[in-house]
Order: structure tokens, then C-alpha cells, then sequence
């Protein structure tokens, strides 16, 4: 007996370590002095261009293993700049992105699709003042390389482009777009490097 | 013959002086809180209702402000014609209820302009150095204001508290035309701007005048 149920032990530890390597995707760190979420939008006439500076997070990422990879970024709101202080501080006014009270913009990735030739199309929840909206964010794989200036880590690298309308997304109540003054379209760019240890 | 004697004649109330010094004073108060109403500020365009109303209200306060200080430094220098005018206990007593009002008015321009934007969201950080810079300058206004105002209480020599008190007020000065030119385009259109700097221009004068004469 005590024979059979140290055999089932060493069998579920087997089960669980091989289950567990297999569900790993590999891990990559977020570089945040090389990941950005930049946008574009429209101003009456011209277009206004901003970023948001720091974003973090990790990414598991494996083209084989899609289904355990995973990516989850935070971008902090106060991070914005558009080169214009006090623009700036109205776009983190209760007007548009009210920091104070929503200080975080967060995306959990819930499936990862591969679309062919780098394209992943990455399904999750973009939780934006405290509402969590279902999007999908298409990126595209720059690339995985040996990094030049860091040994021992490898760098990958994404990139995204779309288009959200700030207004589904309670990006201000409209009143500006109503004007003729702030577009409600706002062009997307994620942007980002991560790194992991090359042994992986 | 009678013969009459010369009597020195009273000297006239200069009432003619007085009422002139102040209309000059509320010609200067009046057009600059009317400057948030002809030179509005990019901020103002995107604010409607009460927000608006704060904001501006919040950027007359703030005027109000350094058309108080600059009246302060005035009038601790004690100009002759001010003396002369209305005595110098008149005018240590408006010094004195004047830094009340200025004090008074700075904390009001604070609470109504960041109020429209957000409690939340105070201007804090490098990029927001000219907001940075008005916020020093309120703590500083405070500080002068109550060690005044409680220096008996607090136990300050008049010669310990006069040695810091200059400073600190000159300080303000120095950094009230900062925060005013660099915190909104306002002090940017050439009119508000040379209304500035010729105050500036001819309190500067008075100031040098007073401490090389000491």
C-alpha cells in the first residue's frame, strides 16, 4: 500500500513538473525606456500627437505555445505628455482621463491568435477608468535577437497599431468632440521591447 | 494801526493727493483683473458653465495678488510722497492688513484654478515648474504673513523677525513675475507684459534708492 501511493506521488509530481514546463511560455520582461504607447488626434484642424511615457509589464510569449502566452501592461496615466504642460493636465482632468481617481490604464491579454507572418491578434480587457472593455490589439512581431548592448539577454520586440474612439471608452463626455474641438477617433501605436535571459 | 500778525496757515489736508494715489491704485487694480477677460488664456477656451466662472475668477484672484504685493513692497519703502500723503502709521497699517489680503488672495487663486481641473490633479512635477514656482511662492506668502502676524506669540525678536522678514518679502517679489509670465501666455501679449515690467522698471529704482541710502 505504502508502495502504490508513492508511486501516485511520484507520478503526480511527474504529471505537475512536466505540465508546468510545458504550460510556461517564456517570460519577458517590459524595457521601459523602450516601450511607449503613443496616439494621435485630431485638434479642429491639425493633429495632436502624445505619448504615454511609462508603461510596464511582463510579457509570456511563445509562437509555439500561444495558448499559455500572455501579455499584461500598465500604463500610467500621469505618464501623458503632448509637449504641452498644461494641455497635459487638462487631458488628466475629470474632462478626459481623470488620473486622480483612475490612475492606471491596464490591458490583460484573455487569447492570442496567430494571424500568419508575425501578426498576432491579441484578445483582452483594456480596464480604462475602472471599466474593463473587451479589445483586441493586433502586433506584430519585430523580431527576436541576442540584444546588442545587454549580454545574456535576448530582446523581442512588438508593435501595434489601431484605432479607438475615446468616447466608447468614456474618454470625456463628447462635449469637445460636440464642439468641432477634440477628435473622438484616437490612432494607436504600442510600441515595446522586453527582455529575457538568453539561456531560456 | 492793527497790526496782523502772520499766522502759518494749516497746512491743507492733501485730499487732492490722496484721492488721486488711490484712483491711480484702483485704475491699476481694475484693469488687472480685467486682464482674464481680454487676454484669455488657452486654458479658459475649454472650460464652460462654473468651471469657467472658477477659473477665471481663480485668475483674478491671482492678480489681485501681485497687484497687492507690488502695492506692498510700495509700501514698505515708505515713499516720501507716501508719508506725506497719509503718514507713515497709515501706511504700516495697510502693510500690515495688506499682507492679510494678499495672503487671502493667493490661497483663493490656488483653490479656483486647480479646482476646475481636478482636486486631484495638482500641477506637480518639472514640466509644471512655472504652477511649481506660484506654489512656492503661496508657502512662502504664508510663512511671511503668519510669522508677522503671531510674532509676538511665537516669541520673535521685532530685529530677528525685521531680518528675515525682508528677505522673504523681496523673495516673493522675485518670484511672482515668474510664476505670472511663464504660467500662461497671458504676460506673453505685449500689452499685459510692458504693464509688468514697467512697474517692475519703477519699483526696481525705489528699491536700490532706499537700501544704498540706508
Amino acid at each position: 500500500m505504502k508502495r502504490a501511493v508513492f508511486a501516485l506521488m511520484i507520478i503526480l509530481s511527474l504529471i505537475l513538473t512536466a505540465e508546468n514546463s510545458s504550460a510556461a511560455a517564456r517570460q519577458w520582461e517590459f524595457d521601459p525606456a523602450h516601450s511607449n504607447v503613443y496616439f494621435t488626434i485630431d485638434h479642429i484642424f491639425s493633429k495632436i500627437r502624445g505619448r504615454f511615457a511609462t508603461i510596464e509589464g511582463t510579457v509570456h510569449f511563445d509562437a509555439k505555445n500561444l495558448a499559455e502566452s500572455r501579455f499584461a501592461f500598465t500604463i500610467k496615466v500621469n505618464s501623458i505628455d503632448t509637449g504641452v504642460s498644461k494641455r497635459d493636465r487638462h487631458l488628466l482632468s475629470p474632462d478626459f482621463f481623470d488620473s486622480g481617481k483612475y490612475p492606471l490604464i491596464t490591458f490583460d491579454s484573455t487569447a492570442i491568435t496567430d494571424q500568419g507572418q508575425g501578426r498576432y491578434a491579441v484578445a483582452g480587457k483594456l480596464t480604462i477608468k475602472g471599466r474593463a472593455h473587451d479589445m483586441v490589439l493586433p502586433l506584430i512581431l519585430a523580431g527576436i535577437k541576442d540584444h546588442p548592448a545587454v549580454p545574456g539577454k535576448q530582446v523581442i520586440g512588438f508593435n501595434g497599431t489601431l484605432t479607438l474612439d475615446r468616447l466608447a471608452y468614456g474618454i470625456g463626455d463628447g462635449k469637445y468632440y460636440t464642439m468641432g474641438m477634440v477628435g473622438k477617433d484616437a490612432d494607436i501605436l504600442v510600441t515595446f521591447e522586453a527582455l529575457s535571459p538568453a539561456s531560456k | 494801526m492793527n497790526s496782523i500778525s502772520r499766522q502759518p496757515s494749516p497746512r491743507p489736508a492733501p485730499v487732492l493727493g490722496q484721492t488721486l494715489v488711490m484712483l491711480a491704485f484702483a485704475l491699476i487694480l481694475g484693469g488687472a483683473v480685467a486682464i482674464p477677460f481680454f487676454y484669455e488664456t488657452q486654458t479658459l477656451w475649454y472650460k464652460a458653465g462654473m468651471a469657467k466662472t472658477l477659473l477665471r475668477t481663480g485668475q483674478m484672484a491671482g492678480l489681485l495678488a501681485l497687484v497687492l504685493l507690488l502695492t506692498q513692497i510700495l509700501l514698505a519703502l515708505r515713499p516720501r510722497f507716501g508719508e506725506r500723503l497719509f503718514g507713515p502709521a497709515v501706511l504700516v497699517r495697510w502693510h500690515k492688513r495688506n499682507g492679510l489680503l494678499i495672503a487671502g488672495a493667493a490661497v483663493m487663486h490656488v483653490l479656483l484654478v486647480v479646482v476646475p481641473e481636478g482636486i486631484n490633479n495638482w500641477p506637480i512635477g518639472v514640466k509644471h515648474w512655472p504652477e511649481m514656482i506660484g506654489g512656492s511662492l503661496l508657502l512662502l506668502l504664508l510663512v511671511t504673513v503668519l510669522l508677522s502676524h503671531y510674532r509676538v506669540a511665537l516669541g520673535l525678536s521685532y530685529p530677528g523677525w525685521r531680518r528675515w522678514h525682508r528677505p522673504l518679502g523681496y523673495l516673493a517679489l522675485s518670484l511672482a513675475p515668474v510664476h505670472v509670465y511663464f504660467v500662461s501666455e497671458t504676460f506673453q501679449h505685449p500689452l499685459p507684459f510692458a504693464a509688468l515690467l514697467l512697474v517692475l522698471a519703477a519699483l526696481l529704482p525705489a528699491i536700490i534708492k532706499k537700501y544704498t541710502a540706508l
